[in-house]
């Protein structure tokens, strides 16, 4: 019985204990030690105006992610240790991203939007989600990846792709696909995976690689005959590319640099290869939320994700995208864009019509499978 | 009428009468009101609400709706059936078979309780997917275990428990000299089984049925995982929520959710388990005589060691999973996993989740204790109610749980008084103790019904006041439940996913939401350590428990029965 009692009594002291110290964690905003300031005012670069780095500028920052997690973490690493302002993030996938931030407009949880196609972005923007902001460091920039408008610069751009396995491929006496017509061929059935458009920024690209080929109409003919072949509709748009590797599917209709991080990850024999017709590619963009609720640590990440030693990071954790940064080295296993055949695909123009092609996809291609109502 | 009145209030003056018990007995019943209803209604009334009409209207329009229904209602049934089989094997050897390795069945019986979400599925596709290391290696086939017939594996496996521990209660119950007065009447091991076994277990055979029925339907973790294109109402929620954040649309699914899993689960609470045959009959109860036909002990036998091997073949293969660098493709041994879960990027949510678990825990297990008190041994109007608000968190689904949190908590409320919750830790909390309050409650009222009510009379006659009592006669007399009962909302908050997938924040990471982004994106490596420092973690609680307070205690109870 006292033994009981002494257990009981203890545990609930520890909960008070841990109740008191719990909410300590949450919401108060941490004063830099001065030591960072110093560290901030070298770290940025002295392209910074001088009233934001006269008062220091502190956290918490909230990033919303679009890569993959291991890069979301080593940037977010990364940028605390160079400027000592504290930051989380969480990774969502690009529609998921635009439905959160339209759910909480007006009391944003994010400060800035990083990575994932800036379809996405441009969506956002149309809805009164973004809030321009050109960031010092977007000078180095070249102009086609980045906003005429500043609504978004781009970080990193990539070529949407075929990630084949090429055993499951052998067993069922397919060949590696070389045209979109090829995922077509009713052995594939399926054995193909591709992201959700709705929630995936790399599964819209995939939807409007499309509606420039054949005109919208004739988009859709298409997406619902892949449909047939179709194995799983995935919530973001890296994730068919493990299901390649795993062998659960053949064919995997991802970006091109994800397949090869996966390749690389897992020494699974992955193929990439890239439709004769033209494909779609990314501009991975960053973007400040409107009504962030820390706008001057969001635009301090900004600027800071623009310098190659940040975009250099992608590499180390096998992200093979191509740097916007001219400055940024090109790491050797990066996909060479110039030798893939692109579509002439213009994101402010996807990003504009988003919307309504989503709207048609849920209807005609995916009804049902999910939530209807947008 | 003013008689009736006068004995209503001096009812509730009885119970007032206690400054301490009244107040436990008043922020219990508070927190049900606040945290379990009032989300409720919330879903309800926005369900009703002019916005849902469209919601509405394109759900009628789809062609896939009915689908939808149609997939979650057979993946119940079938769950249900297979569930219900697997806790009847599994009771009737531990009963009625003289066989070795009892006491390893039990454990295997009781393992999926602790396991957390994912687990089994990722080990199911590992080894039983069309590149599964048995279908495909061994076998040569590519079998397509995505769908109906993998959620069914997946899930019976992961709920069985619930059955075989209902059955195991009833069949040690059931009074031996029934079946020996038809064996002397002449009838054969069979017909007894047939004619007098089975018809006394129809109320346990029903109530685990129904029971799976409602925890299949509320599962999140396994259809994202394993159901392919087999779309069920819980993935269709999750879709509307975290891919549209569609709160209207939310609301109007959870309903569709709702009914059936509290139609079912009241059904099965009021009438189902009312109508139970065992006999306590006060008369000294055996187990009867075990079987011993060698025709009907080693099939049994063989085919309960056949499951028992899957389990935990299935159980290994995630601490495989863990420790080996690309799990079904690199069989390289590593410890990156672990570090990562252990000191890496993982580690805030191991401690994270633990620490909020372990708020909830004592929360829920003494607020469980008093409701239970309240129900068994005080009279008053509203009781019946209060028993049917405290089991209602077990009947509602978590997803429901979860939106019914957003819908609630998602702005100040009382101008202010109240904050906004969501975001925060404290709302994680929260939702952990309204999941674990059903089982501490049930647990307790099962304990207090078993104790004279004559101890607390004799107490209180010699000038102990209501508070005193419950402190020194019921508590002890109660405290294995109220252990089991802890240890079981530790292992629940711990496992819960549904509940709090909608709830998490940057600030807070929760291990399961933590395991299903994993999973999502492919790192199964990472999502295995996860649900190993899991176990770990839960098992050790117990473990602690059990040194800590000894035998005769909730834990011991949980182990051995």
């Amino acid at each position: 019985m006292r033994r009981f009692i002494i257990l009981f009594a203890g545990m609930l002291i520890l909960s008070l204990l841990l109740g008191a110290c719990g909410p300590q964690a949450t919401p108060e905003p941490t004063q830099p030690p001065a030591t960072n300031t110093a560290i901030l005012s070298t770290a940025v670069s002295p392209t910074v105006e001088p009233t934001a780095t006269e008062k220091p500028v502190t956290g918490p920052l909230t990033v919303l992610c679009g890569p993959q997690e291991d890069w979301c973490q080593a940037a977010v690493a990364a940028f605390q240790k160079a400027t000592g302002i504290e930051t989380s993030y969480v990774r969502l996938a690009s529609g998921e991203a635009v439905a959160r931030l339209q759910a909480e407009a007006g009391a944003p949880t994010f400060d800035v939007w990083w990575g994932g196609p800036s379809d996405g972005q441009v969506d956002a923007y149309t809805k009164g989600l973004i809030e321009p902001y050109v960031p010092p460091n977007a000078a180095q920039i070249p102009d086609v990846l980045k906003d005429p408008n500043g609504a978004w610069t781009g970080i990193y751009a990539g070529a949407l792709g075929f990630c084949s396995n090429k055993g499951v491929l052998d067993e069922l006496g397919v060949a590696v696909p070389t045209s979109w017509e090829d995922l077509l061929n009713p052995k594939l059935k399926g054995n193909i995976a591709v992201a959700d458009s709705r929630t995936s920024g790399t599964a819209y690209t995939f939807l409007y690689t499309q509606v420039l080929l054949h005109g919208e109409n004739g988009a859709f003919a298409y997406m619902k005959q892949v449909d047939n072949n179709i194995f799983q509709y995935t919530k973001s748009g890296s994730a068919p590319g493990t299901m390649a590797a795993a062998g659960e599917v053949a064919v995997a209709i991802i970006f091109s640099h994800d397949c090869v991080k996966f390749r690389e990850e897992t020494g699974a024999n992955l193929v990439v290869s890239f439709p004769i017709e033209g494909t779609g590619f990314e501009i991975g963009a960053e973007a400040l939320i409107k009504n962030a609720p820390n706008p001057e640590a969001a635009k301090v990440w900004m600027d800071w994700a623009l310098t190659p030693e940040a975009q250099a990071i992608a590499a180390t954790v096998k992200s093979y995208q191509v740097p916007s940064n001219p400055n940024t080295p090109v790491p050797a296993q990066a996909i060479n864009l110039s030798q893939v055949n692109l579509v002439n695909y213009d994101s402010i123009a996807a990003g504009k019509a988003k919307s309504a092609l989503l709207d048609r996809y849920a209807a005609e291609v995916r009804e049902g499978a999910a939530a209807p109502e947008k | 009428m003013s008689e009736f009145v006068a004995l209503r209030l001096r009812e509730y003056r009885r119970l007032t009468q206690d400054g301490v018990l009244a107040v436990g007995v008043l922020i219990s019943l508070v927190f049900l009101g606040f945290f379990v209803v009032y989300p409720l209604v919330k879903i309800l009334s926005i369900s009703l609400s002019s916005e849902a009409v469209a919601v509405y209207q394109r759900l009628l329009a789809g062609r896939a709706t009915g689908q939808v229904i149609l997939n979650t209602v057979w993946m119940g049934l079938g769950v249900a059936s297979v569930g219900t089989l697997l806790g009847f094997l599994f009771a009737f050897v531990q009963v009625k078979l003289d066989a070795p390795f009892k006491r390893f069945f039990h454990l295997i019986g009781i393992l999926p309780i602790i396991s957390p979400p994912f687990a089994v599925a990722m080990s199911v596709i590992n080894l039983f997917g069309r590149s599964g290391l048995i279908t495909h290696r061994l076998l040569g086939i590519r079998y397509d275990i995505y769908g109906l017939d993998g959620l069914i594996l997946v899930l019976s496996i992961s709920f069985f428990p619930v059955a075989y521990l209902t059955l195991l209660g009833m069949m040690r119950a059931l009074d031996p000299s029934m079946e020996e007065a038809a064996t002397s009447l002449g009838a054969g091991k069979w017909r007894v089984f047939r004619t007098v076994m089975l018809p006394m277990l129809v109320p346990g055979l029903a109530s685990s049925f129904l029971l799976l029925f409602v925890e299949a339907l509320a599962d999140l973790a396994n259809p994202l995982l394993i159901g392919g294109n087999y779309t069920v109402l819980a993935s269709r929620i999750y879709m509307a929520i975290i891919g549209e954040y569609n709160l209207h649309a939310g609301a109007v699914l959870s309903v569709i959710l709702l009914l059936p899993s509290l139609t079912i689960f009241f059904f099965q609470h009021y009438w189902v388990s009312r109508r139970s045959y065992v006999s306590v009959t006060g008369k000294p109860t055996g187990y009867g005589h075990p079987i011993r036909s060698p025709w009907v002990k080693w099939p049994l036998f063989a085919l309960c060691a056949l499951i028992s091997g899957l389990i935990l073949l299935i159980y290994g293969n995630i601490f495989v999973g863990a420790v080996v660098k690309v799990w079904g493709i690199n069989y390289g041994l590593t410890l990156e996993h672990f570090h990562f879960v252990l000191f890496g990027y993982g580690s805030k949510a191991m401690t994270d989740t633990t620490l909020l678990s372990a708020i909830a825990t004592p929360v829920a297990g003494l607020m469980g204790i008093l409701i239970a008190f309240l129900v068994v041994r005080r009279k008053f109007m509203g009781r019946s109610l209060v028993d049917f608000t405290s089991v209602l968190g077990l009947a509602v689904p978590g997803t429901v749980v979860g939106i019914g949190f957003i819908l609630a908590f998602n702005q100040p409320m009382w101008g202010g008084l109240v904050p906004k919750l969501t975001g925060t830790g404290l709302i994680i909390i929260l939702a952990y103790v309204v999941r674990s309050i059903p089982a501490s409650v049930r647990t307790g009222v099962a304990a207090m019904q078993q104790v004279d009510e004559a101890m607390d009379e004799a107490s209180t006659s010699l000038g102990a006041s209501s508070a005193t009592t419950f402190r020194r006669i019921t508590m002890p007399l109660v405290r294995p439940a109220f252990l089991t009962g802890l240890i079981y909302s530790f292992a629940r908050s711990m496992t819960s996913l549904s509940a709090i997938i909608f709830l998490v924040t940057p600030r807070w990471r929760i291990m399961t939401a933590q395991i299903l982004n994993e999973a999502e994106t492919g790192r199964f490596g990472n999502a295995a350590a996860y649900c190993v420092v899991l176990i770990a973690i839960v098992l050790s609680s117990i473990g602690l428990m059990y040194a800590v307070v000894g035998s005769a205690t909730g834990a011991e109870r949980l182990i051995e029965t």
